[in-house]
């Protein structure tokens, strides 16, 4: 059996031999890391977005590469999974974009620390990350056994994804990842269901159709108004 | 208790005892804002409530293991403590620090960055007062007329969390590197650092418990953390799967972290062998049984909890999920709450004289409090599990799995509402003890003839 003194032995060798692989190692990470997270492209707004990500401690509620906090969601991703425009209105006023819901801390910010906030985690957004997230294996199995939403073919305007409709909605056979959880329907078939007055009073201000609406109030001019309710009641024919 | 110095270590576990209560206040802000209930969120929004109750645990554990330091090493050195005074001086400092701190947290003022949230400046002030302990602590063993195993090992855990600390300080405009860093602090003191620190004070309790001879003890105290180092350094890879670090990580840090179970397994089994090798029957049995509970919640929190999304195909998924939460609970409670409470179970009668290890309160204390952590770790796994499948295997969205789940909150209040009581009873049982008191001095409240050996 070993001796105390050998015992010893294997304590500092181990330590010394494994402290001096962890270094090598740390070392080699410091040479590779720039390529791999596209280092080049941290430009001041990205860095000015991490001060702020960092003296806000978002990280408190939200994970980063998945590291952080289960209160809120992850948000590596949230460019690509959301988009600017959605993400531009979600940043001004959070609770207005999830009524009755999990709360945000307000901010307040200006315009251009949102830009920051976002050009810092579209950055994020864009760092290998050898995989994270994985794309969820079973989704593709559960969409097979559900019935194939209508979709419609024509051009969906602009004015849908600045206006940020296709955060939660799908149109077009694309977004509405954010709606899902609150229940937002796909508007292709939106016309099967509302007439052009209903559609309107709807989207101007939801909460007075329905107080307790998880749509927010998007502020919209007349026009824009007229655009989507034109768009959209335009699909049945 | 053999020196009066020793008497600073009284204060040193009261003021821990007394952040742990506000810990777990902050802990049912944040279970009940999970299940919807976040009345204070204006006031106290969940990253201040979430920062709060982590840097309160960490702080009241460098509390008891500083108390736990200054009641060892002038036993352990046979020398009175080099300053008294300078003991109480950087008490007083660090709990200064500390609220200051956390009270910033309050206003929006922090690092921002997960378990180092303390603003830059306090950081530096942490660090003299740090060095003010350490400075401290190896006088007392310089002075020493004996040098053991278990105070080196102790000293070494203590002065190498001291260093650690300092890493995590470096400014990166990378977050991929900001956070490579961020580990050496975290994971390099938990898995690693503090298992010497947890080491050396369980190492001294079975010396003191089981009176088992000291060489024996030491011997296996250095070939578990020798298998601690071997696993824990190179096993902070398992954090730098998925972060923008370099792939080998996958599988450097999947093999080495995967090892470092060994190093609790081995704690335990050591712990327990002792108990029964020694012949010792010490009166102090509670003491005993947190020594003996620590070692098997680290094994089973750390260890098994720990493996169980220690592989980079799982992490893959349970990635920053309440899985994590899971783990963390049970690891910290095991590995290092408990050890504190054991040495303050131990010491608390020696320091005051009065001997209240028979009574009910305290065995009602151990069990209550870990049947308590026990289900908290269930509700959280069950919550965590769920949240794994539905949103990172099926592809739901976020809010909508955590409305799922809500269930599994109202199941952790419960089970942290036991907790509390188990704590609460081993608080009112610490102040009834009463203060320390040089009455005490000498007093051989432990009658045995192994005394006189050790
Ligand atoms: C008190 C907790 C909290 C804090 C602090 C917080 N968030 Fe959030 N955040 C949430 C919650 C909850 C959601 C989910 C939507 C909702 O209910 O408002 C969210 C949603 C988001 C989203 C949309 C993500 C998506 O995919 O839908 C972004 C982007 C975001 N937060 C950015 C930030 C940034 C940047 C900060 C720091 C400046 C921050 N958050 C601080 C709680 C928080
Ligand atoms: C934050 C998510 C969100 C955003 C952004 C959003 N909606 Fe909605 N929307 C919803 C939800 C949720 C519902 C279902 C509301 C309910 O039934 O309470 C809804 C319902 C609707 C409906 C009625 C659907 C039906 O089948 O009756 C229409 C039309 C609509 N939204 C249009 C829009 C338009 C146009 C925009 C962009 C200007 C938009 N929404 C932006 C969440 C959103
Ligand atoms: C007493 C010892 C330990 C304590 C106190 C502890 C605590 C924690 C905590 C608090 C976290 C979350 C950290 C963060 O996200 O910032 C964590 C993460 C983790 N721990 Fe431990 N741990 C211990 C030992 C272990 C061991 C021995 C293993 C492996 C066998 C392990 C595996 C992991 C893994 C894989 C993660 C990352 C989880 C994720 O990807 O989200 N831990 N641990
Ligand atoms: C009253 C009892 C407690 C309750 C209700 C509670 C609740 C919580 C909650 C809700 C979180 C946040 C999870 C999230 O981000 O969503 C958390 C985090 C944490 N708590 Fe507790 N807690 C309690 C006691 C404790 C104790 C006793 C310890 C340590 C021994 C502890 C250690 C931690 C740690 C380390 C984290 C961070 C985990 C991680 O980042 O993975 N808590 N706690
Ligand atoms: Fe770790």
């Amino acid at each position: 059996m070993l001796s105390k003194s050998q015992a010893k032995i294997f304590f500092l060798g181990g330590t010394g031999v494994f402290t001096a692989a962890f270094l090598a190692l740390t070392f080699d990470t410091h040479r590779k890391v720039p390529a791999q997270t596209r280092q080049a492209n941290i430009t001041p707004a990205v860095d000015r977005g991490k001060h702020i990500w960092e003296d806000n401690n978002c990280m408190g509620c939200h994970t980063l590469f998945g590291e952080g906090a289960y209160y809120a969601p992850e948000l590596t991703k949230a460019v690509e999974r959301r988009g600017k425009p959605w993400l531009k209105m979600f940043l001004k006023d959070p609770e207005a974009m999830f009524p009755n819901d999990r709360k945000m801390v307000n901010y307040h910010f200006n315009d251009a620390q949102i830009e920051d906030v976002i050009a810092f985690l579209e950055w994020c957004g864009n760092v290998d990350l050898n995989g994270f997230p994985a794309k969820p294996p079973l989704a593709e199995k559960m969409k097979a056994t559900s019935a194939a939403p209508v979709v419609t073919t024509k051009p969906v305007p602009a004015i849908f994804d600045m206006m940020a409709c296709r955060g939660c909605h799908s149109l077009g056979g694309q977004g509405g990842m954010a709606g899902a959880a609150l229940g937002a329907p796909p508007l292709d078939d939106v016309y099967k269901r509302k007439n052009k007055a209903e559609l309107a009073a709807w989207i101007s201000d939801p909460a007075k159709v329905k107080p307790d609406t998880k749509m927010p109030k998007i502020p919209l001019t007349p026009a824009q108004l007229e655009e989507i309710v034109t768009f959209l009641s335009s699909l049945g024919n | 208790m053999k020196f009066a110095s020793q008497k600073v270590a009284y204060w040193f576990f009261a003021s821990a005892m007394l952040l742990f209560v506000l810990q777990l206040v902050y802990g049912f802000i944040m279970g009940f804002a999970h299940v919807g209930l976040d009345v204070l969120h204006q006031w106290i929004p969940f990253n201040t409530a979430r920062a709060v109750h982590t840097n309160l645990l960490v702080f009241w554990l460098l509390l008891g293991f500083m108390g736990a330091a200054y009641f060892i090493i002038p036993e352990e050195a046979d020398q009175e403590l080099w300053s008294p005074k300078l003991a109480y001086i950087q008490l007083i400092a660090f709990l200064a620090v500390g609220v200051t701190a956390l009270a910033g947290y309050h206003f929006n003022v922090w690092e921002g960055r997960k378990f180092l949230e303390i603003p830059r400046p306090l950081d530096y002030l942490v660090v003299i007062d740090v060095l003010a302990f350490l400075l401290n602590i190896g006088m007392t063993m310089l002075k020493g007329k004996r040098h053991t195993t278990t105070s080196m090992v102790l000293y070494m855990g203590l002065l190498f969390a001291g260093l650690l600390y300092l890493p995590g300080m470096i400014y990166f405009d990378n977050q991929t590197m900001d956070s490579f860093y961020r580990w050496w602090v975290v994971h390099l003191w938990v898995e690693g650092v503090w298992e010497l620190i947890m080491g050396g004070i369980l190492c001294y309790l079975l010396i003191k418990l089981t009176g088992v001879d000291r060489e024996v003890v030491e011997k296996w105290l250095y070939i578990i953390v020798g298998l601690t180092f071997l696993s824990g350094i190179l096993g902070t890879g398992h954090h730098y799967y998925y972060i923008g670090a370099p792939r080998y990580w996958l599988i450097v840090g999947g093999i080495f972290s995967a090892l470092e179970p060994l190093a609790f397994l081995g704690m335990a089994i050591y712990a327990l062998a002792m108990a029964k090798k020694g012949g010792r029957k010490h009166p102090n049995k509670i003491a005993l049984t947190w020594s003996l509970g620590c070692s098997i919640m680290a094994c089973v929190g750390a260890g098994f909890l720990g493996i169980a999304h220690t592989i980079p195909q799982v992490n893959m998924y349970t990635h920053g999920t309440l899985v994590t939460a899971m783990h963390g609970h049970l690891a910290f409670w095991g590995a290092y709450a408990m050890i504190v409470l054991a040495i303050m179970a131990y010491a608390m009668p020696l320091l005051t004289g009065r001997k209240l290890w028979d009574s009910p309160v305290a065995t009602w204390a151990f069990w209550t409090s870990n049947i308590g952590m026990s289900f908290m770790t269930g509700a959280f796994a069950v919550a965590g599990i769920t949240q794994v499948n539905l949103e990172r295997r099926m592809g739901f969205d976020f809010l909508a799995v955590q409305h799922e789940i809500e269930m599994h909150f109202i199941g952790l209040l419960l089970a942290a509402s036991l907790f509390t009581i188990g704590i609460l009873l081993f608080i009112w049982n610490f102040i009834r003890h009463g203060l320390p008191t040089d009455e005490a001095l000498g007093a051989d409240i432990e009658s045995s003839p192994a005394e006189a050996r050790s």
